[in-house]
């Protein structure tokens, strides 16, 4: 189920099985032991969260806490016995009641996921049109505009920040979904990335393709699209996540409840709920946010480690 | 076909469908990205709220920022502490854990997979979780810890001298999974004969580490220690959800208060935007020479 490192190299130095030089097993073990103690620490926090989001109200500052929830419970999600007019002790609002918009916290899911497909989408629609340009087409000034986009890779994103914001602004864009997603469409490592790969392609498919007849555009959407699938996918996999946890540009675009992402969401609980009480509904949140990103990697877990790997020893 | 005229015609065609499937990238790019890069650069020498027009004021938002702004000079020393010790401290634990869990034995691939989880968990989420552990009460989980050995209640978050050393494990926790893919990576290029090679000649294992995987590595070390600095440069989520407090972003005496939050902070909360413009501009002085000195290293060793 893990990361298994390079089983199918796309365009990298195939790796061997990566074998710990020179060491024999029981030595290792001994070594590995402070390794295996650290995995606890990176587990502890993760069993809190859980825990956390299952315990009812009257539990969560309980002195010592409780390592199984005693009575678990879901009404960190939502709370029946939750009534704003009546105080009811040990009930507080669950996270789906916590905001005041329609479908409450699954309104920031839906967001966070129509973002997250149409930009993932739109930016590898855009970058992989001027990729193949730039790789197979014998225009003039591509080897500048090349350039320019690599240099752009050295700048900090944050560097726009101020004047992005003013242009939100001006053209009426800030707290939209077209406020997310058309600044964030094109990215200049996808583009590195996607002509890196094109590279390795040889020009002759193309050159047949046009043998044929075929116009460019069906080019792009027939052959260079398919060819360029293993590339998509190890891209896909970094929009995905980073799109999905991004954060400080929604919080400067968004104003509403309405248009919040998750992690401005998360934020907002943050700052409007304090207290220990309140801690399961804010956990609640956390898990939703994670689970699904967590299972996203589950899932495609090769082509990631390989994206990484390629992306990170190539670039 | 064959006539110049034609063959030149038809060239132009070909470029026109060029340029036209280039077109959505680079409109975006410019709009986007180049533009306000340019204009970032103009409002940092201006004076701007973001209601009435920008005021040129020359180098006084630089001036200030290097000779008069404590705050700034403070974020500076912050960030620099943070990011050498949660860089150093990082890069050792990813070639540990790699030089430890590389194989491809079932414990590994699990012990892999463990550290790297905080990769892909909401960052927003895990600073929550953080938030909750570090729970001044007696009932959170570090305290609960601290009381197993006898040790009374800490408040972690409200105690200035704490804040780098939590913002550091919260960093090097969160990361150095994915460093070790990386070191992975590296470990598993390097060629098995080299070690044989080292073995025939007596070579320890401590000299074959030293001799064949260190230096074979260096491509590796490189990459992560500088996406690590630049990553690390750029911090904001931490102090904004751990430490910031009601009208204070940087938390108690701002001992959180780095780059990032402090250009939030003036340009988003104070609506200084050439001010903030302008220490927009200082990270990318910043990250711009990391980047330099990278290429200058990889040239070099290159010629070696």
């Amino acid at each position: 189920m893990a990361a298994a490192p390079l089983t199918a190299p796309v365009t990298a130095p195939p790796a061997a099985a990566p074998r710990r030089p020179g060491s024999g097993a029981r030595r290792g073990g001994l070594l590995r032991l402070p390794f295996y103690l650290l995995s606890l620490t990176m587990i502890a926090p993760f069993y809190w969260m859980l825990i956390t989001v299952f315990k009812p109200v009257t539990e969560l500052d309980r002195q010592p806490p409780s390592f199984v929830p005693e009575h678990p419970t879901l009404d960190n999600f939502y709370d029946p016995g939750y009534s704003p007019t009546q105080v009811n002790p040990g009930h507080l609002q669950g996270l789906f009641q916590r905001f005041q918009v329609d479908f409450g916290f699954g309104r920031f899911m839906f967001n966070s996921l129509v973002i997250t497909i149409t930009i993932t989408v739109g930016s590898l629609l855009i970058a992989s049109l001027a990729a193949y340009v730039i790789t197979k087409h014998r225009v003039p000034g591509r080897r500048l505009i090349f350039l320019m986009i690599v240099a752009s890779m050295m700048v900090p994103w944050q560097t726009t920040l101020v004047p992005n914001y003013v242009i939100m602004r001006n053209l009426g864009w800030l707290d939209t979904y077209q406020g997310y997603v058309i600044p964030a469409l094109a990215k200049a490592f996808v583009l590195f990335f996607l002509v890196q790969f094109l590279h390795s392609i040889p020009d002759e498919l193309i050159q047949a393709a046009r043998v044929d007849g075929a116009g460019e555009w069906r080019i792009w959407w027939r052959i260079v699209l398919p060819l360029l699938r293993p590339a998509l996918a190890a891209m896909s996999i970094f929009i995905v996540l980073a799109e999905w946890n991004n954060f400080l540009w929604p919080l400067i675009l968004v104003q509403s409840d309405e248009m919040a992402n998750i992690p401005v969401a998360l934020a907002r609980l943050n700052s409007y709920f304090t207290g220990a009480q309140n801690q399961g509904a804010i956990m609640a949140g956390g898990l939703l946010a994670s689970l699904p990103s967590i299972a996203f990697f589950l899932a495609f877990q090769r082509y990631f480690t390989r994206g990484i790997v390629l992306s990170g020893l190539k670039g | 076909m064959a006539t110049p005229a034609a063959v030149s015609r038809h060239r132009w065609r070909r470029h026109g469908t060029s340029y036209l499937m280039l077109l959505p990238f680079l409109a975006l790019f410019a709009g986007f990205l180049v533009w306000p890069l340019a204009n970032s650069l103009y409002l940092s020498f201006t004076k701007f709220d973001g209601v009435t027009a920008p005021e040129f004021a020359g180098l006084e938002n630089f001036r200030r920022l290097l000779f008069d702004d404590d705050r700034f000079r403070h974020a500076l020393g912050n960030t620099f502490l943070y990011v050498v010790a949660s860089v150093g401290i990082g890069t050792l634990l990813s070639l540990g854990l790699a030089l430890a869990f590389g194989g491809s034995g079932w414990p590994h691939r699990v012990m892999r997979t463990v550290f790297f989880l905080p990769s892909v968990t909401s960052s927003i989420a895990l600073m929550l979780l953080w938030k909750w552990i570090f729970n001044p009460g007696d009932f959170g989980l570090a305290n609960t810890v601290v009381g197993w050995f006898g040790g009374r209640a800490v408040e972690w978050l409200a105690t200035p001298g704490l804040t780098i050393p939590i913002l550091v494990l919260m960093s090097v926790w969160g990361g150095m999974g994915y460093g070790m893919v990386l070191y992975v990576a590296g470990l598993g290029s390097i060629p098995q004969e080299y070690y044989e090679a080292a073995r025939i000649d007596g070579a320890t294992p401590w000299q074959q580490f030293r001799r064949v995987t260190l230096p074979l590595l260096r491509p590796v070390t490189t990459y992560v220690v500088v996406t690590g600095l630049i990553g690390a440069f750029q911090v904001f989520e931490a102090v904004y959800i751990v430490f910031r407090g009601t009208n204070n972003i940087g938390g108690v005496l701002d001992s959180g208060l780095m780059i990032v939050p402090y250009l939030y902070d003036q340009g988003f909360t104070h609506f200084k935007l050439g001010y903030a413009s302008a220490i927009a501009w200082v990270l990318f002085l910043i990250i711009f020479a990391i980047s330099m000195v990278n290429l200058r290293i990889g040239r070099a060793l290159k010629e070696l």
